[in-house]
């Protein structure tokens, strides 16, 4: 299917689309686990399981739809390598070579690797280091989708600085788009559980993912300028190519994003410090609630936006 | 050079993303050059690109002015470059048909020609 002259493939981008954003959901679950929600609940131990179990929920179910639709991503990339249907594909030994002799095959083993080493850690949840290996699992799920990108073939030595950029890139999307829907869930549990100083809880919970998402903020404009400067290479790049506006496209909706999030820091936040049950404190927290839900949703457009362009032709090698 | 130009960075400062982005494999030069005239039938053909490339799924022929294929062997990719060897064909027309895998997973395809003459 033609685009404004860019060939589109369907069905490849909705499946990358669903397996960034299930990736990220994951990392992003455990990211704000270990760094919001355990230092936030320590002293709690009712509101620490009712979050950990939230978590662990959106965590199992991230790396399901993580691992189903990276399976059809190799099958669909080594159908249209073969030329053949998805039975024949696997039979004739097509998927074997595509998983044994490219880079993206054994990136994708190494992935897997990951998952399964995840999964492990979250069934013995109860042990602190299984908590820490599993994050470990989590990070090297995400950041090595790096491998399955334009950085793997930026020929050195500009290729490495551009594949620490594109880790760096996609953890730091993971941690603040993922970790927005365990802070969702969380905000929703002063209205479905009746717990001891929730609101202080909840309050200090909302300022940690704050600080997170200031970091991710920052990770994300650096090395989202470094990989633009690879990609993009120029003002006409940018502006002359179907790349450069889905990537201008890219842009605008981060920084909705990111006016978004600097609501809900400078405005809303303070105001859930304020008696809890005030008029002022209900009103901040519900317009906090469906902020954090409208990020959710603009986030999912950014990885249906990114979902596309690795489909297309850099600028950079389109305008010299 | 693009790279170097402060000028374009300057409005990258307005850029805060990209991503999961990927490109495909052009050609950036061969030897033979392309659409060049060389007076002997050369022993190789060496075409580099502008990704890396995967050596299983990139493939290469050649042909003669006969129209016969003159490419020897198995093509030998090393990271954006890709080379065979060829058999002696003549003089005339040659010409070069490549299809590559870049390492980011999008094919490529396209061809030139050069001469071969006295």
């Amino acid at each position: 299917m033609t685009w404004f002259g860019a060939e589109i493939d369907g069905p490849m981008i909705v499946v990358r689309t669903i397996h960034f954003a299930a990736a990220a959901v994951t990392v992003g679950a455990l990211m704000f686990r270990a760094f919001v929600a355990e230092p936030a609940l320590r002293s709690q131990r009712e509101a620490r399981a009712i979050v950990d179990s939230q978590i662990r929920s959106v965590a199992w179910t991230g790396l399901a739809v993580t691992v189903a639709s990276g399976l059809t991503w190799v099958l669909l990339l080594t159908m249209s390598l073969s030329g053949e249907g998805p039975g024949e594909a696997v039979m004739s030994g097509a998927l074997r070579d595509v998983l044994n002799l490219t880079q993206f095959g054994l990136v994708s083993q190494v992935r897997l690797a990951f998952a399964a080493v995840l999964a492990i850690c979250l069934t013995l949840q109860r042990s602190a280091l299984s908590r820490w290996i599993g994050l470990g699992a989590a990070v090297g799920l995400i950041a090595s989708i790096a491998w399955t990108g334009h950085a793997a073939s930026t020929l050195p030595k500009l290729g490495y600085l551009h594949l620490a950029a594109d880790a760096l890139h996609l953890l730091a999307a993971a941690t603040w788009i993922g970790g927005l829907v365990p802070l969702a869930l969380l905000l929703n549990v002063g209205r479905k559980y009746h717990l001891l100083a929730w609101a202080s809880l909840e309050l200090d919970a909302v300022r940690r993912f704050s600080s997170l998402g200031i970091v991710s903020v920052a990770t994300l404009i650096v090395s989202g300028l470094i990989n633009a400067w690879i990609l993009v290479g120029s003002f006409r790049g940018l502006v002359d190519t179907v790349y450069g506006w889905i990537l201008m496209l890219k842009v605008i909706v981060f920084t909705i994003m990111v006016v978004l999030a600097t609501v809900n820091r400078l405005m809303l936040t303070p105001r859930i410090a304020l008696p809890p049950g005030s008029e002022a404190q209900c009103y901040a927290l519900g317009r906090l609630t469906r902020n954090t839900v409208t990020e959710i949703a603009l986030g999912l457009l950014v990885f249906a936006i990114v979902g596309v362009l690795g489909t297309l032709h850099p600028s950079a090698h389109l305008v010299r | 050079m693009r790279r170097s130009s402060l000028i374009g960075i300057i409005p990258l400062l307005l850029l805060f993303a990209t991503g999961e982005a990927s490109a495909h494999a052009f050609l950036d030069h061969a030897q033979p050059r392309v659409g060049n005239k060389v007076a002997a039938p050369p022993r190789e053909v060496t075409l580099w690109f502008t990704q890396k490339l995967e050596p299983a799924f990139s493939t290469i022929t050649v042909t003669n002015a006969a129209g016969e294929r003159v490419d020897a062997g198995k093509a030998r990719v090393n990271g954006n470059q890709m080379s065979v060897s060829l058999r002696p064909g003549g003089t005339g027309t040659y010409h070069v048909t490549w299809r590559v895998l870049s390492v980011d997973t999008h094919t490529t395809d396209g061809s030139f020609s050069f001469e071969v003459g006295q």
